[in-house]
Formats: structure tokens, C-alpha cells, sequence
């Protein structure tokens, strides 16, 4: 049942995100696309629900329900951020991502077919995992508005117009203040996930925590030389990046 | 029932010869009596533009009507008129010529959307001074449902092709809606006017001007409604804006890439849209390349300029096709 749920979400999404490069290439927008993350957003809040039904808990057990839940935050926060502004040219950069992020779920094993169900849940535990989980959703986006600002940046310097692309991005100053406020929502909720990863009960090594307090402190300094001493909109985009790629492949290995 | 259209426009005679004909606004209906009280004229509507006064009238005899259409004018004219000035056009001819125009496809600035409106006004003063009846209405009904089609469904007013228009079109990509920005205008030229004047009227917020002689700064500032900034003083505002227009005289560069380093800081580091459009070239290329500079100089904004007019060139024979297509569907001959 998660599965084929998975597999419609993913089909979904796809399906916006073509929507969304038909849009940009005649340089109008698509309401569809909104409405295809729409749906792919409910089928994913099944996937969620089903495993968490299996698990007794948060369904963030494996690597499957994890990119299932970092998938599931994305599109969440293409629907709350993404929705009043250029809906279909950030559904044709986010849609690639969620594509990946839930091909990679439906990989073979990912999923596991029975997990253990548990009897009893560790409130902070659980709070750690979904707000880890849920601020990777908003750095995730920041990237994106990062991709597209170092996209439209590149044309502007280039003196290249012609295309559907360019006259369908967003301003520069939107797409800053875009990586600016992702960055620090998504940092928000980590420092809540990591303050309730110091209150949960520990059975592992502190390996997984020390990667996510290293994540972010690093955001938090991209932030401070941001609000303090400012930052050129090109080095805070490939920092924001470069510090979600890097924390990715980080958790792959912990 | 005929159409006839006896005009004089942009191509065909000089400003001086087209000012004796305009027809002020607020007079359109009562010229469209007049020429409804013409001899064999049934119908008439007043077209009158800067760069356009046209005659339009329904009769049964398209001779006649032409005939008394041009003998108004010369009484209008007297001695300055010249038969080449003038057009006479009829029947389809004539429905094609006013759907061309209501599509902006005659206008000086191909694809430029004012004419649609000034058509409108003309009709409608037209239609209220009693001077329209069946034939008319049905025409110019249709030219304004034609001129919507060819402008939605074709690309005939995508892009600019004017200077400041593109400078607007960049700073908007750049900054978004233009309330918060800050624009310096280095020299005060007419070049470095109108174009500052174009982001004034898409909401800029301020405007500084410089310029070496600090009365001609003054007065451009008075005008804009902005503050003139001494000549020396410059570099202190750079910090503050957010796009700078340069045109000045001067034989080299006036602003170098140690006048941006020494604000980044003070900047934040926020983009600056530098526009320079002096020649020679008052803002040295190298400024270019510190990462949040824009710079456009005047070549790269008239490409982007020439490069829109020539994609509104190519949609043309899209708009005939169209406007051929729509008026064999009317009914009106």
C-alpha cells in the first residue's frame, strides 16, 4: 500500500514538474502544477500514515520513510512558500528533487516490508527525528531558490534574455530574501530537533548528533556573516548549497 | 453600405504637416458630426493621434465619400497639404488598415499597446455623438476583438525596444517592484532623464543627480523631483543606491572598480545595477566583474532593444494572417 502510494505521489510529481517546464518555455504560468504537488503531497501524507500505523511511531525507521518524510517536507514547503509566487517555475525545481529523493525510497529494501512495531514511544526521540527531518525540508528549498538565483545571476552577467527561463524567474532580491528565510526557518526547527535530541533517551553513538549540531552550526555561521557583516547573494547561495549537499552526504555515513 | 478611411499619418508626412490636422480629444465626437454631415456620408469616426489623424466613414458611394473627405481636409489644411500626405483606402482595404492599427502594427513603435486605447476613445466619442450606426460599429467592434487576438495570441508586444524601457524591464528582474530602490543619475543628459524618468514612473523611490556643472544637476533634480549631489560628492551616495545611470561627457572612465570596492562593505553587498550609456564609456568594463554588479552599457541594452523589434518584425505576417482570417469571418464583405 506505501508503495503504490509512493509510486502515484512520484508520478505526480513528475507530472507537475513537466507541467511546470511547458510553463516556463511558453513563459506562462500553470495552476496545474500546483495542483499535481497538490495531489502528490496527499499521497505522500498516506505513505506517512501507513508506516507510521506499521511502526507504532513516527515513520522515520529507515532510509525509505526517511526521503519518504524529507520528500514529504518539500512539497509542504513548496505548498506554503512556493504557492503565491511563480508557482510552476519553483514546481519545475523542486519536482526534480522530490523525484530523487522518492525513486531513492522505492529502491529495493529501502522500505522495510514489516518493521517492528514498538509498544512504547519516546516523546523527545520522536520529536528529534520529525524536526530534523522537517528543517532538511526548508534547507532543501533554500538550495533550490540558491539553484535559481545562481541560474538568473548567470544570465544577467551574460547578457543572455531570450529564453522562457529568464523571463519566468523570480527577481533577484525575491530569491535572496527566499534563501535568506528558508535558511533560517530550517534552522530554526533543527535547533529544536537538536535541543530534543539532548532530552531523548540515548542508545547509539553521538556520531548522528554531532553531524547534525556540525549542519547547524554551519548554517548558523553562513546566517551571522549574512546579518552581520553581510554576504555577496553568490557566496550565500553556493554556501547554502554547498552546506545541504555536504550535510547529505555526511548522514548517508553515520 | 462602404468604407472609406482618407488619412495622414507618420509615413507619410512630417510632424509639421500632421499638427495642422490633430484633433484635440475632447472635440473627436463633434469632428465625427461634421463628417457625417458631408455630402453622401452616412457614418463617420475621428481617429486623431500624434502620429495619426484619420477619417473614417460608412457611405453608399465610395467615391463620393472620398472625394468630400478630401475637400474637408483641404479646407482644414489649406496650402500645406500635398496629395502625397494624404491616403485614401476602402472597402476591405480600409477593415484591414484599422484592425492593423488597433494591433499596433502602423504605429511608429511596432506592437505598442497606447494606440488600442486611443482607438477606443475615438470610437467611443464616435458612437456618443450619434455619428456611428450599423456599418462602423460593426467595423470597429471587430477591429478591437481582432486586436485582442493578435496581441494574446502572438508576440507583437513582447520585450522593449527602447533604451530606458529595457534599463526598466532590467532593474525590475533585478530588484522586483522598484519602491525601495535609490537611482543615481551621473550627467545630466536627455538620455540619463528619460531614462530615469522611466524607473521614476515604475515606483523607484528616490533619485540623486550629479553632474560637473552642479546648476544643470540641480535642475534635472528639480524636475525629477529627486536632490543634486556635487560632483565630488558622488562616491559618498554610491553606497546608498541601488542602480546608477551614467551619462557624461567625459573623454574616460568616470567610475572604476575601486569606487564599487571601497562601498561593498558598506553595501552589504547588495546588488548594484550600474547603466551606462555615455560614449565614450563612463563606467570601466572591470566593474562588471565583481559579483553583485550588473553593468549594461549601451550596446548590450540596444541589442536587447533590436533584439525585441526583431521578434515583433517576425510575428508581423502571424498578425496579417490573423487579421485576414478574422475579417473573412465578418460578415463584412
Amino acid at each position: 500500500m506505501a508503495q503504490w502510494l509512493l509510486v502515484s505521489a512520484t508520478v505526480l510529481v513528475v507530472l507537475g514538474g513537466v507541467l511546470g517546464l511547458q510553463a516556463v518555455r511558453v513563459g506562462h504560468r500553470s495552476r496545474w502544477t500546483l495542483v499535481c504537488m497538490l495531489g502528490a503531497f496527499l499521497c505522500q501524507l498516506g505513505v506517512l500514515w501507513v508506516r507510521g500505523e506499521l511502526r507504532g511511531k513516527c515513520p522515520l525507521g529507515d532510509y525509505g520513510e526517511i526521503l519518504a518524510f524529507l520528500a514529504w517536507s518539500l512539497v509542504l514547503f513548496y505548498l506554503v512558500v512556493g504557492s503565491t509566487y511563480r508557482l510552476s517555475l519553483l514546481g519545475m525545481f523542486t519536482a526534480p528533487v522530490v523525484v530523487i529523493f522518492q525513486v531513492f525510497a522505492l529502491a529495493p529494501g529501502m522500505l522495510e516490508s514489516a518493521p517492528e512495531k514498538v509498544h512504547q514511544v519516546d516523546a523527545w526521540g520522536e520529536t528529534h527525528a520529525a524536526f530534523s527531518v522537517l528543517s532538511y525540508g526548508s534547507f532543501a528549498l533554500g538550495s533550490v531558490a540558491a539553484l535559481m538565483f545562481l541560474v538568473l545571476n548567470k544570465k544577467l552577467k551574460d547578457h543572455e534574455f531570450g529564453s522562457g527561463l529568464f523571463k519566468s524567474l523570480p527577481p533577484v532580491r525575491s530569491l535572496v530574501d527566499s534563501v535568506v528565510r528558508l535558511t533560517v526557518l530550517g534552522t530554526g526547527i533543527l535547533t529544536v530537533g537538536i535541543f530534543a535530541a539532548f532530552m531523548m533517551e540515548r542508545n547509539d553513538s553521538w556520531a548522528h548528533l554531532l553531524a547534525a549540531v556540525g549542519t547547524w552550526g554551519a548554517y548558523l555561521v553562513v546566517l551571522v556573516l549574512h546579518f552581520w557583516r553581510g554576504i555577496t547573494p553568490r557566496r550565500l547561495s553556493i554556501s547554502v548549497m554547498s552546506v545541504f549537499v555536504l550535510s547529505l552526504l555526511v548522514f548517508a555515513f553515520v | 453600405m462602404d468604407i472609406v478611411c482618407v488619412g495622414i499619418n507618420h509615413h507619410t508626412a512630417p510632424v509639421e504637416v500632421r499638427e495642422r490636422f490633430a484633433v484635440s480629444e475632447g472635440k473627436l465626437g463633434e469632428e465625427s458630426v461634421r463628417i457625417r454631415e458631408l455630402e453622401g456620408i452616412e457614418e463617420g469616426v475621428v481617429l486623431s493621434t500624434c502620429n495619426r489623424t484619420e477619417y473614417y466613414a460608412a457611405a453608399e458611394d465610395c467615391r463620393t465619400a472620398r472625394e468630400q473627405l478630401r475637400m474637408f481636409l483641404q479646407t482644414h489644411a489649406g496650402d500645406e497639404l500635398h496629395a502625397e500626405h494624404l491616403y485614401e483606402i476602402e472597402r476591405i482595404e480600409a477593415a484591414r488598415h484599422v484592425c492593423r492599427v488597433v494591433s499596433g502594427l502602423d504605429s511608429m513603435v511596432l506592437g505598442e499597446t497606447e494606440i488600442f486605447g486611443q482607438v477606443k476613445k475615438a470610437y467611443q466619442a464616435a458612437l456618443e455623438s450619434g455619428s456611428t450606426s450599423r456599418t462602423l460599429n460593426k467595423l470597429f467592434q471587430k477591429a478591437f476583438g481582432v486586436g485582442k487576438k493578435v496581441r494574446t495570441h502572438t508576440g507583437i508586444q513582447e520585450g522593449q525596444t527602447s533604451v530606458g524601457s529595457v534599463a526598466v524591464d532590467l532593474a525590475e528582474k533585478i530588484f522586483g517592484h522598484l519602491r525601495n530602490s535609490r537611482v543615481m543619475v551621473i550627467g545630466a543628459g536627455e538620455m540619463s532623464r528619460t531614462t530615469a524618468q522611466s524607473l521614476l514612473s515604475r515606483g523607484a523611490r528616490s533619485i540623486f543627480v550629479t553632474n560637473r556643472s552642479f546648476d544643470r544637476a540641480e535642475e534635472l533634480a528639480k524636475e525629477l523631483g529627486g536632490q543634486a549631489v556635487r560632483f565630488d560628492d558622488w562616491e559618498g551616495v554610491l553606497k546608498e543606491v541601488d542602480v546608477v545611470i551614467s551619462s557624461t561627457g567625459a573623454p574616460h572612465a568616470v567610475m572604476d572598480r575601486s569606487h564599487v570596492e571601497a562601498v561593498r562593505r558598506k553595501r552589504r553587498y547588495r546588488p548594484l545595477f550600474l547603466i551606462d550609456i555615455a560614449v565614450p564609456r563612463d563606467i570601466d568594463p572591470a566593474v562588471g566583474e565583481i559579483e553583485e554588479v550588473y553593468l549594461y552599457d549601451i550596446d548590450a541594452l540596444q541589442e536587447i532593444a533590436a533584439d525585441a523589434k526583431g521578434r515583433r518584425s517576425e510575428q508581423i505576417a502571424v498578425c496579417e494572417r490573423i487579421i485576414d482570417q478574422e475579417l473573412a469571418k465578418s460578415g463584412l464583405f
